[in-house]
């Protein structure tokens, strides 16, 4: 074993040739080539095996394919065409719903479907109920086994988090997988509807939906007469990276009276310090630091600005003109529109200011504001649920 | 060192056979899903005699449709890389050479990541590419890589480094026009990733076909083993000897980048397998290459099938990809065997 001893390689490499030549130099060719050639049979042999094995498991495969395309032939089921134009075989009566993205949890809660929700991703953190549900793993790698281990009638995916191939393989095994791909506001509402009726509550869905809206347009009416702010929208400080025209959150800025101050064609466009600086936004908004409290995030948030050069010398900044949006800001959920009036609140104050004890508006600051928003979230999941 | 001898190939063979098959038991039986090792000898049982309806439906899609295909296709990629990083170490002659240093994975990459750009969401379409895109960087690094009409093994290290980073760049450049979803899909196409599901719904066909692809170009490699070992010593030397020394390196670069490109269309660039197998090979059975090219597809095997195992279950329910496995285990145990090695 002297020659594999040593620790560098080409000094092996070069005792090989000597060995070669030991074992099989002075030996005549026909030799040499059985011996090639049994080896080569060798080494057949356990690709042989291997082929064999495959060839079982293919076998196996199709054949499990064939019983779950027979066991889901034996109950009623409904062909629709989800979101993403893919068409999915829906049993008439979903029992068991795993979803995998936290918007989508978050609906289910809405619509008051608790009960049914068998497993939810461990990202899926509000309500604080979705934490005890089993999760499945994280939303862009979940535990395909899990899921089956779960039996979903129905899995709940998004474009926006899942991976197309986590849906493929799951509908490979016979799973429903209806996957939302909201793009605006609206067409998230759209969306919380299509899927109310799919889990055979329909009449929830119309009434949240109906509901979520009529909050929408209490907050449009009060600020439609108002100039959009031009706003930065932060997904990321290091590197800066905002929002491009044709995102959700772009929409949703809409909706609270805002509009991005920075105009481009890709969805998370990274951008110089410059930029920033040449535009002058009205107002920056941040997504809050999950630690602290949005009161407490915003003073640190605006600190922290300061101190930086380039920042500083923001108009925005010197003003303190930071709002930190709730984090449902980045989730296509019910819980957005209470996002929505939140900034609108901090954006457009003087709209609010008059008429505050009507409608929906508690008054106060951002964080009462979501305090409001969650209890009255509750308040419908119990109406849902009655 | 004993001879090495037909009959000390075959049983070295057979046992890392055998110590594949007890990892693929393993593998079997760990996962989210709990299924004890009784229920899966009763499944693949009803599977062999024809009485699959008596078996639990979860149990076939945890047996058939999620462990065993992965299982195979790890099976698959290990052995090619393997095999792979051990074709180019030697046409290289140079132990720091793996499947991807002459940018095979690069193009096989960027030919994913246009296809992610041009047509989202079309199944199929990034393995097609990715293969598009391998084969495009071989013949490129090919012509590239020749010296007075053969391959020169410094010219072609330096023309494949210098395809790699090129291509890297321009997949630099690209990554900033990606978003959302597409994005993700790259992210961990880069990494390695064994859960894509097949272009197809036949994966009976579609295993068949990688295996025909696999056994081909290893074959073809390991007609050139006796050869590859004189080669070792210098060229020079071995065409004195009467090996045709431009033959056996083609013949050794098209396989070795045929079995690359097959890999990193089906997984993505898993990382450091096809780098350290041969080499963990070398210090167990000795560098002759009749040895070598055999043990290293096993090796490479065993290594990919117990990293994903890992990968599945280490922070299960969620799961890693297995490329940052391999990165994360591979690297210490190379360390500890050389160092134990040289003591």
């Amino acid at each position: 074993m002297g020659a594999s001893r040593k620790s560098g390689n080409l000094p092996e490499l070069v005792e090989a040739d000597t060995l070669r030549e030991r074992e099989c130099g002075d030996k005549p060719r026909s030799v040499r080539e059985a011996f090639l050639l049994e080896k080569t049979f060798t080494r057949a042999r356990g690709k042989i095996v291997c082929i064999i094995v495959a060839l079982a498991c293919c076998h196996a495969v199709r054949a499990a394919g064939s019983a779950v395309q027979a066991a889901s032939d034996k109950r009623a089921v409904k062909i629709v065409t989800d979101e993403t134009g893919r068409r999915v075989a829906i049993p008439l009566s979903v029992q068991h719903i795993v979803t995998l993205a936290p918007n989508l949890t978050e609906t289910i809660y809405a619509l008051g479907l608790e009960d049914k929700l068998a497993g939810d991703t461990s990202y899926c953190d509000t309500p604080a109920a979705a934490k005890l549900k089993p999760h499945v793993g994280s939303p862009q790698t979940p535990s395909l086994e899990a899921i089956v281990a779960l039996h979903p009638d129905l899995v709940l995916a998004t474009t926006s988090i899942n991976r197309p191939e986590t849906v493929d393989a799951l509908a490979r095994l016979g799973i429903a997988v209806y996957t939302s791909d909201p793009h605006t506001v609206r067409g998230m509402l759209d969306s919380i509807a299509r899927m109310a009726d799919l889990v055979g509550a329909g009449e929830q869905g119309a009434a949240l939906v109906a509901q979520l809206q009529a909050r929408l347009d209490a907050v449009h009416a009060r600020i439609a007469e108002l100039p959009l702010v031009h706003v930065l929208f932060v997904v990321w400080e290091d590197p800066l990276i905002t929002i491009g025209q044709n995102t959700f959150i772009a929409d949703a800025l809409r909706w609270a009276g805002a509009e991005s101050a920075i105009v481009a064609e890709q969805n998370w466009p990274q951008l110089s310090i410059e930029e920033v600086v040449r535009v002058q936004p009205e107002y920056i908004v941040l997504t809050p630091n999950h630690a602290e409290s949005d009161a407490a995030s915003k003073s640190s948030e605006l600190e922290s600005l300061r101190a930086r050069p380039a920042w500083k010398a923001l108009k925005a900044v010197e003003l303190g003109h930071i709002v930190v949006a709730s984090d449902e800001f980045d989730r296509p959920s019910p819980g957005l529109i209470g996002a929505i009036e939140q900034l609108a609140r901090e954006l457009h104050p003087e709209a609010f200011a008059l008429n505050a004890s009507g409608g929906n508006f508690v008054g106060g600051a951002g964080l009462q504001m979501k305090m409001a928003a969650s209890a009255w979230m509750k308040k419908e999941c119990v109406s849902c649920a009655l | 060192m004993r001879p090495l001898t037909p009959r000390r190939i075959l049983w070295t063979c057979a046992g890392l056979c055998g110590l594949l098959f007890v990892v693929v038991v393993i593998s079997l039986r760990m996962g989210a899903y709990p299924i004890s090792v009784r229920d899966i000898v009763d499944t693949l049982y009803k599977a062999a005699v024809g009485r699959r309806e008596e078996v639990p439906v979860e149990f076939w899609q945890v047996v058939f449709g999620l462990r065993l295909p992965r299982i195979a296709l790890g099976i698959l990629v290990g052995a090619s890389l393997s095999t792979a990083g051990a074709g180019f170490q030697a046409l290289l002659r140079n132990p720091l050479a793996d499947p991807y240093v002459l940018g095979v994975s690069s193009g096989a990459a960027l030919g994913a990541i246009i296809s992610l750009i041009a047509a989202p969401h079309v199944v199929g379409a990034i393995q097609i590419a990715a293969f598009i895109g391998a084969a495009s960087t071989i013949a490129g690094v090919y012509f590239l890589g020749r010296r007075g009409g053969q391959l020169d093994s410094p010219t072609l290290l330096l023309a494949g480094i210098v395809a790699a980073s090129f291509l890297s760049a321009i997949i630099m450049f690209l990554l900033t026009m990606v978003t959302g979803s597409e994005l993700r899909s790259i992210a961990f196409w880069l990494m390695g990733d064994l859960t894509a599901p097949p272009p197809t719904t036949n994966v009976l066909g579609w295993l068949g076909f990688l295996f025909f692809v696999f056994i081909v170009a290893a074959g073809a490699m390991y007609t050139t083993s006796s050869d590859l070992n004189l080669i070792l010593t210098g060229e020079q030397e071995a065409r004195h000897l009467g090996v045709n020394v431009n033959r056996v390196k083609f013949v050794v670069y098209i396989a070795a980048s045929v079995l690359t490109g097959l890999a990193v269309s089906v997984s993505g660039a898993i990382g450091y397998v096809g780098l350290l197998i041969p080499h963990v090979m070398r210090m167990f059975f000795g560098t002759d290459y009749r040895m070598l090219i055999p043990t290293a597809a096993i090796g490479g095997a065993i290594a990919i099938v117990l990293a994903d195992t890992l990968a599945r279950t280490v922070v299960a329910p969620t799961e890693l990809p297995v490329g940052a496995m391999t990165a994360l285990a591979g690297a210490p145990v190379f360390i500890y065997l050389m160092r134990r090695r040289m003591r």
